[in-house]
């Protein structure tokens, strides 16, 4: 029984999730329809519904908090709808709070801690809602004085207008000046001539208009009582109308456990191989060839199933970025700064866990750039820029990894400010401090550029812990600031973690695997085109010198000379930087198995596989071996750890 | 790049481009079009949308469309393929192989 209500609250719980994260991105969309008198009827329906079902639910479980906040949104999301108060902004903060209270309530309930007082909040939202008793019929309201309405624009694209430079981007452009773009489709009109309909929100001016129409656009008042069909929309919101029918909720360590299947099926594979080569001689050549073909349909279709279940892993990254301007907005009202958020590439996908894992460092970092990067308004005025600040979040994939970018155009990072915390804390400075010095400087443990008492950095998440975040995933950060133009992080994470493809190198004895994803070219050296100078080693590639790094050195292994080596180019902070090994012998898919134990842990070493012949295979985490070096050189000291 | 790949193509031809989906369906109308080279990702519409929208009209069905994209996976190649792309070619691809495609469609039966 109590194992049935315990699947039973895991449900309410994920559906709870579900409906917070569209009341979320909804409430958003609300603000946009502050003042109007009446709001885009398909986001107060999307509320609707979710506040609705959350109330539901909770019922079930007899969650009171829940249900009673639930119940006075939708008593005001009501009233809004019915045109019986306008929407103001106090009342989507109080939607905003109340949202907020939602999902504390919710956590506390999951951790079993004691219930969250929301009489404050019901108070509140009561205070804005119409009573109930003397609300008057909503047709007896005066007539809105000019509403946003809906638009409807047909723009037909012709040779002459293209040689005038309108396209159909740039009525786009025009259109979303004049309003928000609610969808925009290409039709066949008459003749099967090609035209393109926008529909929007706005309260274009009839001057306007007229000269729209030798521009090729027509505009005409779409009637409200024919609601725009939001689910043909293309492009402009397409995201938020995806359906969830046809979706089946499925528990993480399921697919945790799928994933180490498959791993298992890839080394017995391995295994299997290296069987069948040592019979090759007593096999003849004629049934040698239906093995040898078998294997490889065997090595394709794992690899096929490994793909399809790293794509049921996948989930887009909006997930992730929907929370930011949550953050920023209130942020940016704490600290009365103005700042619009750019989200690009939300439909990037990223295996699930790195999303649950990157979350709190990506939040920290856009925290950061919004209260220390971006300027007050009038910094910025006075810089000659304009007033408002703008915070840009892009993720794309790149092969098998994915790339987060988070930049700010504010005043960029002060090094010399660094620099003077680096010395109170401690630190030792490097003599040449470049950006990758700054990163390495402002992720020391210990650092901090604003005074304890900060709201912002006082949450003990710094970028200390960002960086080994990042790290423990086998991603790495960089850094670029420009003085008074802006900062800008960037993640680059492998896109999945369990299975990858790695080159295998020997060095001495032992045998290594180096993940493809973080290697740019692998080349031969002959150890006399080797320079050696006071801080370390040189080669020449691609025509400038490049700093190497032997990895017998590094790790301390002994190696018999050779005058022909080969080295991994592998990016370390933006500039290239060549490993060392003794040889590179083949390309293998590997199974990673990360080395989380920390008495075990070791800089260097990302986790260890096995290739198939029983004995573990240490993997190497390039990035730390590339920082490690760069250490030992001089160019970024650290802090004494005694 | 595209534009520099297909330089490559052997007689007279002219390139237009667009930068959006809207645009390149705009591009199309404003014709003639002989050949299409579709990136799956373009920033207001899907690259399939744009497919399928062409192949919903009678006067464009003949074009053909090469699709360009950086996934490989089979499951992506079948829903391209479903949507009526003439090609599926995965990036990075090497410049030759999008001039050869392109002149295979273009000039079908000249090899």
């Amino acid at each position: 029984m109590t194992d049935f209500l315990d699947t039973f609250l895991d449900d309410y719980f994920a559906e709870c999730d579900e409906h917070l994260t569209a009341v979320r991105r909804t409430l958003l969309a609300l603000e946009s329809s502050i003042g109007r008198s009446r709001p885009d009827p398909t986001i107060t329906e999307e509320l609707f519904r979710a506040f609705h079902s959350l109330k539901g639910i909770a019922g079930m479980v007899e969650h009171r908090e829940i249900e009673m906040l639930a119940h006075e949104m939708e008593t005001y999301l009501r009233a809004v709808r019915e045109g019986e108060v306008r929407l103001t902004t106090a009342g989507v903060d109080r939607l905003m709070d109340a949202a907020r209270l939602l999902e504390h309530s919710i956590a506390a309930r999951r951790q079993g801690e004691q219930p969250i007082d929301i009489e404050p909040a019901l108070a509140e939202l009561r205070q804005i809602s119409p009573d109930e008793e003397d609300s008057p019929p909503s047709s007896a309201l005066p007539a809105p004085d000019s509403p946003a309405a809906s638009w409807q624009c047909l723009f037909t694209p012709s040779p002459e207008l293209i040689a005038r430079g309108i396209n159909v981007d740039v009525v786009r452009a025009r259109l979303r000046e004049q309003g928000d773009i609610i969808s925009a489709l290409p039709v066949v009109g008459d003749g099967g001539a090609i035209a393109f309909r926008f529909v929007f929100e706005g309260n274009p001016e009839i001057a306007e208009r007229d000269a729209w129409v030798a521009d090729g656009m027509v505009c005409s008042k779409i009637d409200d009582a024919a609601p725009v069909a939001v689910s043909t929309v293309v492009g402009e919101r397409s995201a938020a109308t995806l359906s969830s029918a046809n979706h089946v909720r499925v528990d993480l360590a399921r697919l945790d456990d799928l994933m180490r299947m498959i791993g298992d099926l890839v080394i017995r594979r391995a295994r299997l191989g290296d069987a069948i080569a040592r019979v090759e001689s007593l096999v003849p050549s004629t049934d040698w060839r239906g093995i040898q073909e078998n294997m490889s349909a065997l090595e394709r279709q794992l690899r096929e199933l490994r793909e399809g279940v790293m794509r049921v892993r996948l989930v887009p990254v909006a997930e992730m970025f929907r929370r930011v301007p949550f953050v920023v907005r209130d942020l940016a009202r704490e600290t009365g700064k103005r700042v619009t958020v750019d989200v690009s590439g939300e439909a990037t996908e990223i295996d699930k866990f790195l999303v649950e894992r990157m979350l709190d460092p990506v939040l920290h970092v856009v925290r950061n750039a919004v209260s220390h990067g971006l300027e007050g308004v009038d910094e910025r005025i006075a810089a000659g820029k304009s007033p408002e600040g703008t915070l840009t979040l892009t993720a794309a994939a790149a092969g098998e990894m994915v790339t987060i970018q988070i930049a700010d155009d504010g005043r960029g990072i002060d090094t010399a400010r660094v620099i003077a915390r680096a010395r109170v804390a401690g630190l030792a400075i490097p003599a040449h401090v470049d950006e990758a010095a700054i990163l390495e400087l402002i992720s020391s443990p210990g650092f901090s550029t604003r005074d304890a008492s900060d709201r912002v950095s006082g949450r003990g998440f710094g970028m200390a812990v960002v960086r080994t975040r990042v790290q423990e995933l086998g991603g790495a950060i960089s850094l670029a600031s420009t003085p008074g133009q802006g900062t800008r992080f960037t993640f680059d994470l492998p896109l999945t973690l369990a299975i990858t493809d790695a080159l295998i190198a020997r060095v001495g004895g032992e045998t290594f695997a180096v993940p493809q994803a973080s290697v740019r070219e692998v080349i031969e050296i002959n150890t006399g085109g080797i320079h050696a100078l006071e801080t370390g080693e040189l080669i020449q590639y691609r025509g400038a010198p490049v700093p190497i790094v032997r990895l017998s050195d590094a790790l301390a292994i002994p190696v018999r000379p050779a005058t022909r080596l080969h080295a991994f180019i592998v990016n370390a902070a933006g500039a290239p930087i060549a490993l060392v090994v003794d040889r590179v012998v083949g390309q293998r898919e590997i199974v990673v198995r990360t080395t989380s134990d920390p008495l075990i842990r070791v800089d260097g070493i990302a986790g260890a596989t096995d290739l198939g012949d029983g004995r573990a295979v240490l993997i190497l985490d390039v990035a730390a071996l590339a920082r490690q070096a760069r250490r030992t050189r001089g160019i970024v000291p650290v802090r004494e750890t005694a | 790049m595209v534009k520099a790949s297909l330089a490559a193509l052997s007689g007279p031809c002219e390139f237009v481009e667009a930068s959006s989906g809207l645009e390149a369906i705009e591009r199309l109308a404003l014709g003639p079009i002989e050949l299409m080279v579709l990136d799956l990702n373009m920033p207001d519409m899907h690259g399939l949308e744009v497919l399928g929208f062409v192949r919903s009209h009678s006067k464009y069905r003949q074009v053909p469309v090469i699709i360009l994209t950086t996934r490989g996976d089979d499951a992506s190649r079948a829903a391209a393929l479903e949507a009526g792309a003439t090609a599926y070619m995965t990036k990075p691809f090497a410049p030759g192989t999008l001039a050869t495609k392109a002149q295979e469609l273009l000039e079908p039966g000249s090899r």
